[in-house]
């Protein structure tokens, strides 16, 4: 009920809603929501007799251009694109293929990623400006442009691209913000990693592909232990956990912390018998003094060896660039006992945000220009959710097959 | 984003699903009169043409059509066109179907978010799409389909057609595409049952009150909003909160109200942390666990003007769900009933309805046709590099990943191609 108890009706329901300011589109409704019969000129190439869901969807393509392709993926393929009406606005044009091995309709990351980012508004969050199905009945989801690549390509990038303390905290503060954002409106990302923060044009990162993302589960009700790409996976997830929290992804938005500082991943396991190990011993083993009632996780195994949980000391000498309070925020995101873990709420309201150095701005972040970007950017968009990228000799570590049928 | 209702207005099913009682009377009105004329000028055709419609049902003898005193046909030049729904018979069915899905999603043993999600969206297709366009028959089981996947649950279609007792996945694919499309893909219903929950452990922490009294009022609650708001028009003139409330009224009007003045004598706590607002004021269903409003925010919400208007809102979401209260259940499945008000308006829209779009099985197969035609052009000059992709796909849906060296095999492969993502697994 809130403050203002009585709704105000809207006034462009039914309309295309379009996050931007900036509006160059034409709409093909009226003020009050009813869509408006094709005008002339506009149908003319459409095949005669369309009923209004059919024009409304034709008039919906026709608002954009597609280009050059930009990338080919499993899940989709990304075209260049820009509006009809106003050629200097770029958009990108995720075209989700038909999957033949999925038998039973519209593929989960679609259905997903398209519930959520119709709700989500939010700088941080890549903005779904439109949708609309291609002939052969493909959706296609028009997205802003992000052209300058991702954190992924800056953080290896060791030899051309120089940050510091400052970027990470910029950068650092977008990705809490995004993560606060939906879990404030009760949507957990479940995949999170530096591959899927792309950059913009002015600098802003955006967390993008929702393609694991569901709303929080009703107490008592399961959900499926797998998701999140490996190298990000929270303890509680590898031990096979069904009731998890918003903590799974304050995990990775840790390991992405710890990354951007030594500019590697942090803990790249090659299996999940290897990542919990590695968790172990650079984290702690979990065990029921840490974390009571975790032996009792269906999945729990951990190396015969305990080790004890680290100290902050021992994150200073790897993790000190950040400084004292930096540290200590990147130690809560790794507190082992997810009901213990830092929440993306309490991150923002850390010291650290108010300590020294301040954030860099954002047009002054470190940047990579030119076609590579767009490239990187392309094929983060096309990759199914639950993958890595890059270094395939590092063995696989795509999320395990994802088996969308036996929990939600 | 301070408040919840700021969060509310955000929301897909307030920017493009929520009207005002004219807006969406008018919708009905403009989208039955779309209907009527594209249809009768498609009725038209086949019978100038003389090749008929392909199921017998559209072509009538004349002696019928005679008879028919309100067909729309301005210049009396087509004689043979049958009778049409009218907006107001068209919303009768609607409701009607939404029964019968109601009663299949109890058969399939659904969640009471995957019901009424599939209720709303069906609901919602039939703004913009007239029932004599697109068979409500088979668009209740696609909005069943479709609402497990939008609530986040993925059913195989073969043990969905089992418990539907269909043989085709066709015949719940080809709708499945439509209804997506036909909702404007909004597909984030937001349910009052979480709200209820709060409401009864706000009551509860009033600590005052009898508890059977709560319980039985919850109970009752949460039984009308299973039913009566997904038979009104409620989700579209309300929001979750108030639809929460109103049942709440229904269910006891004492609690409804003291758990009004309470919210409005809201006194702002001390601290910050304390201060979470009562998760009976969530839009969305709140847990309680949410940030604090500004303190102007506060400030206003405990005037009594705002009060008495959220009373008045709450009263009249209360009197439209009052007219399909839970006990309207047997009203909707008796045999008596359907015989004297559905089966009528079934037999007309047996008559009516579009010949092009009556078959969803066969839509489907025309448009995928018109597209092969067209040989996905857009997708030409790309360069080639996907072709391993379906393989991709198989490696991370399919069940049969032959074993550790085939999937080394795909992984050696892949190096090669321009795509040097998606991993094997």
């Amino acid at each position: 009920m809130g403050a203002s108890p009585l709704v105000a009706y809207p006034t462009d329901a039914l309309r295309q809603h379009d996050p931007f300011k900036r509006q160059p589109l034409s709409t093909n409704t009226s003020a009050n929501g009813t869509p408006l019969l094709p005008g002339p000129g506009r149908a003319q190439q459409a095949p005669k007799s369309l009923d209004n869901l059919e024009q409304m969807n034709e008039d919906e393509k026709r608002k954009y251009v597609k280009g050059k392709k930009l990338g080919e993926g499993t899940y989709a393929n990304v075209y260049l694109g820009h509006s009809r009406s106003d050629p200097t606005f770029k958009v990108a044009i995720k075209k989700i293929k038909v999957q033949k091995e999925y038998q039973d309709g519209l593929p989960p990351d679609a259905v997903r990623e398209l519930k959520y980012l119709k709700e989500l508004h939010h700088p941080n969050i890549i903005s779904l400006i439109s949708v609309f199905s291609s002939k052969d009945q493909n959706l296609n989801l028009v997205l802003e442009l992000l052209p300058l690549g991702d954190l992924e390509m800056l953080i290896r990038d060791v030899e051309r691209v120089s940050y510091g303390a400052a970027d990470i905290k910029a950068w650092m503060g977008m990705l809490t913000r995004a993560v606060w954002f939906c879990h404030d409106n009760f949507v957990l990302h479940r995949d999170i990693k530096p591959n899927n923060l792309l950059i913009a044009a002015d600098g802003e990162v955006k967390l993008a592909d929702f393609g694991l993302a569901r709303s929080f589960a009703d107490p008592g009700h399961k959900m499926t232990s797998n998701v999140i790409t490996r190298w990000y996976r929270p303890p509680e997830l590898l031990f096979g956990a069904r009731h998890y929290s918003g903590a799974v992804d304050i995990w990775s938005v840790g390991m992405v912390f710890a990354e951007l500082i030594i500019r590697n991943p942090y803990l790249p396991g090659n299996t999940e018998v290897e990542q919990i190990s590695l968790i172990c011993r650079q984290i702690g083993t979990p065990t029921e003094e840490n974390w009571p009632g975790v032996t009792q996780l269906k999945e729990y195994t951990v190396p015969s060896q305990v080790f004890p949980v680290q100290k902050k000391d021992a994150y200073m000498a790897r993790f000190g660039s950040v400084g004292v309070e930096g540290v200590d925020l990147l130690a809560k995101t790794l507190i082992l006992n997810p009901k213990n873990r830092i929440t993306a709420r309490q991150m923002l309201e850390h010291k650290w945000w108010h300590m020294d150095p301040k954030p860099t701005r954002k047009e002054d972040l470190p940047r990579k220009s030119g076609s590579e970007a767009d490239e990187k950017a392309a094929n983060d968009l096309k990759r199914r959710a639950g993958q890595v990228g890059e270094e395939p000799d590092r063995g696989s570590r795509v999320a395990r097959k994802l088996d969308f049928g036996a929990a939600r | 984003m301070a408040t919840e209702d700021a969060r509310y207005r955000e929301s897909s099913q307030f920017k493009q699903w929520s009207f005002s009682h004219s807006q969406l009377a008018a919708l009905r009105e403009d989208t039955n009169a779309k209907a009527v004329s594209s249809i009768s000028e498609r009725l038209s055709e086949r019978l100038v043409s003389g090749t008929g419609a392909p199921s017998g049902a559209t072509s009538l003898p004349p002696s019928n059509n005679a008879s028919n005193a309100n067909t729309p046909d301005p210049e009396g030049s087509s004689p043979s066109l049958p009778e049409f729904l009218t907006a107001a018979e068209e919303s009768t069915l609607v409701t009607f179907y939404v029964s019968e899905l109601l009663r299949a999603g109890d058969h399939a043993e659904f969640s009471d978010e995957i019901k009424a999600t599939a209720a709303v969206l069906f609901r919602r297709f039939y703004i913009t799409n007239s029932i004599m366009t697109y068979p409500p028959q088979e668009m209740l089981i696609v909005a069943l389909f479709f609402g497990c996947k939008a609530e986040g649950a993925f059913p195989r279609i073969s043990d969905f057609l089992k418990t539907f007792q269909r043989e085709h996945p066709e015949e719940i694919l080809a709708g499945e595409f439509l209804l997506f499309r036909g909702v404007r893909f909004s597909i984030d219903v937001k349910h009052p049952f979480r709200a209820l929950r709060g409401a009864a452990m706000e009551l509860r922490s009033l600590g005052d009150i009898d508890s059977k009294r709560i319980d039985d009022a919850e109970r009752r609650a949460r039984q009308i909003l299973r039913f009566s708001p997904l038979m009104t028009d409620a989700y579209f003139h309300y929001t979750p909160s108030q639809i929460m409330m109103a049942a709440l009224s229904l269910a006891d009007r004492g609690l409804a109200e003291r758990l009004i003045q309470a919210t409005f004598h809201y006194v702002q706590p001390q601290t910050e942390s304390e201060a979470n607002t009562p998760a009976a004021s969530g839009t969305s269903g709140g847990d309680g666990q949410r940030s604090k409003p500004p303190t102007e925010d506060q400030a206003t919400i405990v005037g009594s003007y705002i009060r008495d208007r959220v009373l008045g809102t709450v009263e009249a979401c209360r009197d439209l769900l009052h007219k399909e209260l839970p006990e309207r259940r047997e009203h909707w499945a008796d045999r008596k009933m359907y015989k004297a008000h559905i089966l009528p308006l079934r037999k007309k829209l047996n008559k009516c309805h579009d010949p092009d779009r009556w078959n969803l099985v066969e839509l489907q197969r025309q448009t995928r046709e018109q597209a092969a035609k067209k040989a996905d052009s857009d997708d030409e000059g790309a360069g080639g590099g996907g072709r391993k992709s379906v393989d991709d796909d198989a490696a991370v849906f399919g069940g049969d990943l032959s074993g550790p060296a085939a999937t080394k095999r795909r992984k050696v492969g892949q190096v090669k191609l321009e795509d040097p993502f998606g991993g094997a697994l």
